[in-house]
């Protein structure tokens, strides 16, 4: 609840516009659809879902942005490149919005972004992600696309304090011969978006919420996590009933937010229902908080439709 | 006179296994490690089995929950390989080659296969104390159960006590105060750096 120093920037990808001062944007929300393990998925190598569940859920996520003011994106996980192809042919169809393309295999993303280069629709993808694991040839296969906005993984694998993700995006961290800022800069990626890597609990997650806040005070860039990871890597919550997972992981999603997160990676779309009001309520008391401090709020912020 | 029966040595401390995750404890008595990479299967006859989806975090846990149970001579990789991370070709690479000084797992195809929170002692003693059978795509359980019960025979305990994992800790770090970057108003400032919230004399900032 405070206001930066430094001039925050504001990235807009395919309309959505992510960062700025705390109370000025509502966060953006971003849905992880045909992830590991999603149940609409019948074969994930070769991008075999269930359309209709896939329409219900993205419907959905849309039904709630609109309510709340919250903005959204759909986050595609592919494992294959074919399946890419077709997870990305159905949000041309079902999804107005901008898209994240990821995948845990680098041969993938980068298939991606010649993909969404030559169908024409790079400039509503999000790349996720630039780390300190993009290889060389990931990293020209970003460069020879069209894809200009890309998510910066500032995990640090030796050191995950706020330095050591500082490190990461700034140069210094010894495993990268130059920082991730920079790194994306020469690979054409003009919209920057600062993800810290969020650890499970026990190992460092804490840290992302600082290094959010640090984070845009020292570079002004629009930051986010997918802080839900700790709530989901914690095995004593396992135990527990899905009303209590619920409650943790919306928990988390505020506390992202009231640390400035600029977006949430709020992790499987099906948890729409709950996050996005969790989200929209914390949007709210961070505007009425700043309402002093010349952060006004714009006009589709969640204050100025739900209370 | 009575003779002293020495105590027996003991394989494993009872909090064991010391970190935390998503794994199943069986036998603490047996001889084998199972780890299903991806896959979640049902395991029978391991002294604990459980996923590993991880090339950094999740190998480190496994480290630290073999090397502090002597029992534990062999580690079945097996399920399906997580693309993209490949942990299991990160503890192989581990077993076989080490890190180097940056903790960089030697020889991984991982995305990331660093190591943070192990000493080097405790690489080399995992390096000695077990070895890894490779089965990596097997997700047949009752051909997984065939194996440990072969390995399980011919286990016998390492010959030194149980290696406890001690986390290296943060060094703390003497930051000085800058200039306040985030304003929180009424002459309110915090200095992200040190994280410090500072109340300026002057009142208005």
């Amino acid at each position: 609840m405070f206001r930066f120093k430094r001039e925050q920037f504001v990235v807009n990808v395919g309309g959505v516009k992510f960062g700025g001062q705390p109370g000025e944007l509502a966060t953006v929300l971003c849905g992880t659809i045909f992830y590991q393990g999603h149940k609409i998925v019948q074969d994930e190598e070769r991008g075999a879902f269930d359309r209709a569940a896939a329409d219900l859920l993205v419907a959905r996520q849309a039904e709630l942005s609109e309510e709340t003011g919250n903005p959204a994106v759909l986050h595609l996980y592919a494992r294959t490149i074919e399946a890419l192809e077709k997870y990305l042919a159905f949000a041309e169809q079902a999804w107005a919005g901008p898209v994240i393309i990821d995948s845990a295999d680098g041969a993938v993303r980068a298939g991606g972004a010649a993909m969404v280069s030559e169908i024409g629709f790079a400039d509503k993808v999000i790349y996720n992600s630039i780390s300190v694991a993009t290889s060389r040839t990931e990293a020209q296969a970003i460069k020879d696309s069209e894809v200009d906005s890309a998510i910066l993984l500032a995990y640090h694998p030796t050191d995950s304090g706020v330095d050591g993700m500082l490190q990461v995006l700034e140069g210094g961290a010894a495993m990268a011969e130059k920082g991730l800022i920079l790194l994306a800069e020469d690979l054409g990626i003009t919209n920057k978006l600062i993800d810290p890597g969020v650890v499970p609990m026990g190992s460092g997650a804490g840290a992302s919420l600082r290094f959010s806040t640090v984070a845009k005070a020292r570079l002004g860039l629009p930051v986010g996590s997918g802080i839900h990871n700790a709530v989901s890597a914690w095995p004593w919550l396992r135990q527990k009933d899905k009303a209590t997972g619920k409650c943790c992981d919306g928990a988390a999603s505020a506390m992202q937010i009231l640390a400035a997160g600029d977006f949430l990676l709020y992790g499987p779309i099906e948890n729409a229902g709950f996050i996005f009001p969790a989200a929209a309520m914390a949007d709210i008391l961070v505007a009425e908080a700043v309402h002093d401090l010349d952060n006004e709020p714009m006009p589709s912020h969640p204050i100025n439709r739900l209370v | 006179m009575t003779t002293q029966i020495p105590p027996r040595r003991k394989y494993f401390e009872e909090s064991w296994p010391p970190v935390r995750g998503e794994y199943a404890v069986g036998d603490p008595n047996a001889g084998v490690a199972v780890v299903t990479l991806a896959s979640q299967l049902r395991v029978r006859g391991a002294a604990i089995s459980g996923p590993c989806k991880t090339e950094n975090l999740g190998v480190e846990k496994i480290v630290a929950n073999v090397v502090s149970n002597c029992n534990i001579r062999f580690i079945l990789l097996c399920g399906a390989e997580s693309k993209g991370h490949l942990p299991g070709n990160t503890l192989l690479a581990l077993h076989r080659n080490g890190i180097d000084e940056q903790g960089r797992i030697v020889g991984s195809k991982g995305a990331i296969p660093f190591i943070q929170n192990l000493m080097p002692d405790a690489i080399m003693r995992f390096q000695e104390q077990v070895q890894l059978i490779d089965f990596i795509g097997l997700e047949d359980e009752a051909k997984i159960a065939e194996i440990v019960e072969i390995y399980n025979s011919r286990a016998e305990p390492y010959p030194m006590e149980p290696f406890q994992v001690l986390k290296k800790k943060a060094h703390a770090k003497v930051i000085l105060a800058g200039e306040g970057d985030l304003l929180l108003g009424c002459g309110v400032v915090m200095d992200t750096a040190a994280w410090l919230v500072v109340a300026d004399a002057a009142g208005e900032v």
